[in-house]
C-alpha cells in the first residue's frame, strides 16, 4: 500500500495540496479525480519524490519516502513508472531508444536481448515494428503507447498516468484503458489522474476526489455516488443525469 | 535575483560533485562537441577573419600617419590572441551556443522530459548539463584558436594589399610579438568563457517555465547574462590577472 499522510505544499505562494491523506490499494487501479488546477498532478509527483512536501509522509513499502536518500529514491523510481501527460518523449530518440533509454543494466544485455525486450513492450502496447520510428512520427495516441512501454520496461509494481486519455479519439482512449485493465491483470498497480468521468469509471476501482488541493471523498464509486457532498455531486451530475436517462442507459447496455 | 544565484551556485555544486559521471556520457559528450565545434566552425571563421581585417586597417591608417606601419603586426597579433580573438569568440558563441542551450533544454522542461529523466532514476545536472559543460570547455580553446590564427592572417592580408607590408615580416612580427604571458590569458579565458556560458545556459534552460513566453524570455536571459560575463570576465583577466603575472 502506498500512503500519504497530511501532505501540503505550497508553490510560490499557491497552496498545490492541503493537508492531503490518502491510501492506495495495490493491485488495484486508483482514480484520482478533480478539475483542471485541483492538485491531481502533484500527488503523482509527489509519490515519485520529484516534489517534496511542506508537511506530512508518503510511506511506500513501510519507508518514508520523504527521508529517503538519493539512492533510496532512485530505487524507488524502478518500481514505479510513470506516464506524463506531454508523454515526455525524447523527440532525438527512436521508439527502442526512448524505450531502452532508462533500463538498467542495459550495458549488460546482447543486442539479441535487448531486440527481445522492445518487441515485447511494443508489443504489449500494440506497436509492433514502430521500434526505428521517431516520436514526431506517430499519433498522439501512438506517442501514449510508448509512453506507457518506456513506464513498463523497469517491470515497476507501480504505474502513474497523468490524463492518459486527454486529447486522443475515442479508438486511442479505448486501447489507454484496455492497458490500463491489462497491467491490473497481470497485478500491476495503476494510479489514474484523469478528469474525464467515463474513462475513470471504466477503469477505476478506487475514486478520490480532489478540489482545491483538498480531498472532498475517497472510496468505491458506490460510495461516491451517494456522496452528500455539493462538489461531488455537481462533478458526478452529468454521469448521474446519464444513467437516469433510459436512453443513454439501454444505449450503452446494447454497447456492452 | 539572489534566489537565481543560490540556485545558480548549487548547479555548479552539483556539476563538480557528478564531474565523474561523464564517463557515463560520452556519446552525449562527443555530440555536444561536434555540435559546438563543428556547426559553430564557419561562424567563428567569420568573426575572427573581419575582426583581424578590421584592426590591420583601423590601427594600419592610424600608424601609417607616423610611418609605422611595420607595428600593425604587433598590434593586430597581440590584440587578437589577448583579447579580440577570446571575446569575439567568446560572444559568438554565447550567442549560439548559449541559446542552443537554454532553448533546448527549456523545450525539455516544458515538455516534462526533465521530470521524465528525474522520474526514470537519471539525472539532469548529469545526462545533460556535465556533457554541455564539458564540450564547452573542450571545444572552445579551439574555436578560440581558430579565430585568432584567421584573424591575424586577415590582417596580414589586408596590410600587405593596403600598406604594402611584407607578408613574412609581418607573420614573424605577428609571432616575435607573442610572450609566453599573452598566450596564457588568451587560452585562459576560453576556458572560463566556456565554462560559463555552458552553466548559464543551462541553468536558464532548467529554470524555464511559463510555456513559450518564459522560453522566450529565459533564452535572451542566458545570452544577455553569458555576454555581459564575458566582458566582466574579460576585465578582470585585462586588469588583474594580467598584472599579477
Amino acid at each position: 500500500m502506498i500512503e500519504l499522510k497530511n501532505i501540503s505544499i505550497t508553490l510560490n505562494d499557491n497552496v498545490i495540496l492541503d493537508d492531503v491523506t490518502l491510501n492506495i490499494e495495490m493491485g488495484m487501479n486508483t482514480i484520482v479525480l478533480g478539475p483542471s488546477g485541483a492538485g491531481k498532478s502533484s500527488i503523482l509527483k509527489i509519490i515519485l519524490g520529484l516534489w517534496k512536501p511542506d508537511n506530512g509522509e508518503i510511506i511506500f513499502e513501510g519507508k518514508n519516502v520523504c527521508k529517503m536518500t538519493d539512492d533510496e529514491i532512485l530505487q524507488l523510481r524502478k518500481k514505479v513508472g510513470i506516464v506524463f501527460q506531454g508523454n515526455a518523449l525524447f523527440d532525438s530518440l527512436t521508439v527502442a531508444e526512448n524505450i531502452l533509454y532508462f533500463l538498467p543494466g542495459k550495458k549488460k544485455l546482447s543486442e539479441n536481448e535487448l531486440k527481445y525486450k522492445i518487441e515485447e513492450l511494443l508489443s504489449f502496447v500494440n506497436l509492433s515494428g514502430t521500434e526505428n520510428l521517431y516520436p514526431e512520427e506517430l499519433s498522439g495516441g501512438m506517442k501514449k503507447r510508448v509512453a506507457i512501454a518506456r513506464a513498463l520496461a523497469f517491470n515497476p509494481q507501480v504505474v502513474l498516468f497523468d490524463e492518459p486519455t486527454t486529447g486522443l479519439d475515442p479508438i486511442n482512449t479505448e486501447s489507454i484503458l484496455e492497458l490500463i485493465e491489462k497491467l491490473k491483470q497481470n497485478g500491476t498497480t495503476s494510479v489514474v489522474v484523469t478528469h474525464i468521468l467515463d474513462d475513470a469509471i471504466e477503469v477505476g476501482d478506487n475514486f478520490i476526489v480532489i478540489n482545491e488541493g483538498k480531498i472532498v471523498e475517497a472510496g468505491s464509486l458506490e460510495k461516491i455516488l451517494r456522496s452528500k457532498n455539493p462538489f461531488v455531486n455537481e462533478f458526478f451530475k452529468r454521469f448521474i443525469e446519464e444513467n437516469h436517462n433510459p436512453f443513454i442507459r439501454i444505449s450503452k447496455e446494447v454497447n456492452k | 535575483m539572489i534566489f537565481g544565484l543560490q540556485e545558480f551556485s548549487l548547479l555548479i555544486k552539483d556539476i563538480f560533485a557528478h564531474l565523474g559521471s561523464v564517463k557515463d556520457n560520452w556519446t552525449e559528450t562527443i555530440q555536444e562537441m561536434y555540435l559546438i565545434g563543428t556547426k559553430s566552425f564557419f561562424l567563428i571563421f567569420l568573426g575572427g577573419l573581419f575582426i583581424g581585417i578590421i584592426l590591420a586597417i583601423e590601427t594600419g591608417h592610424q600608424l601609417e600617419t607616423f610611418g609605422a606601419t611595420a607595428w600593425i603586426a604587433k598590434t593586430v597579433s597581440l590584440g587578437m590572441v589577448r583579447e579580440l580573438g577570446p571575446v569575439i569568440a567568446g560572444l559568438l558563441l554565447a550567442a549560439r551556443t548559449g541559446a542552443k542551450n537554454t532553448s533546448e533544454l527549456g523545450a525539455m522542461q516544458l515538455s516534462e522530459q526533465i521530470d521524465a529523466l528525474r522520474a526514470f532514476g537519471a539525472s539532469p545536472v548529469e545526462k545533460l548539463v556535465i556533457p554541455r559543460t564539458i564540450a564547452a570547455l573542450v571545444m572552445f580553446l579551439p574555436l578560440t584558436l581558430i579565430a585568432d590564427i584567421v584573424g591575424i592572417l586577415g590582417g596580414m592580408l589586408v596590410s600587405n594589399q593596403t600598406f604594402h607590408s611584407d607578408i613574412s615580416v609581418f607573420w614573424n612580427t605577428a609571432v616575435t610579438s607573442l610572450k609566453m604571458k599573452d598566450l596564457f590569458v588568451g587560452f585562459l579565458k576560453p576556458i572560463f568563457f566556456g565554462f560559463f556560458i555552458a552553466t548559464i545556459s543551462c541553468y536558464f534552460g532548467l529554470t524555464t517555465k511559463g510555456g513559450t513566453t518564459g522560453l522566450g524570455k529565459n533564452t535572451i536571459n542566458a545570452v544577455v547574462y553569458s555576454s555581459a560575463l564575458i566582458l566582466v570576465i574579460d576585465f578582470i583577466f585585462t586588469k588583474v590577472v594580467w598584472e599579477l603575472l
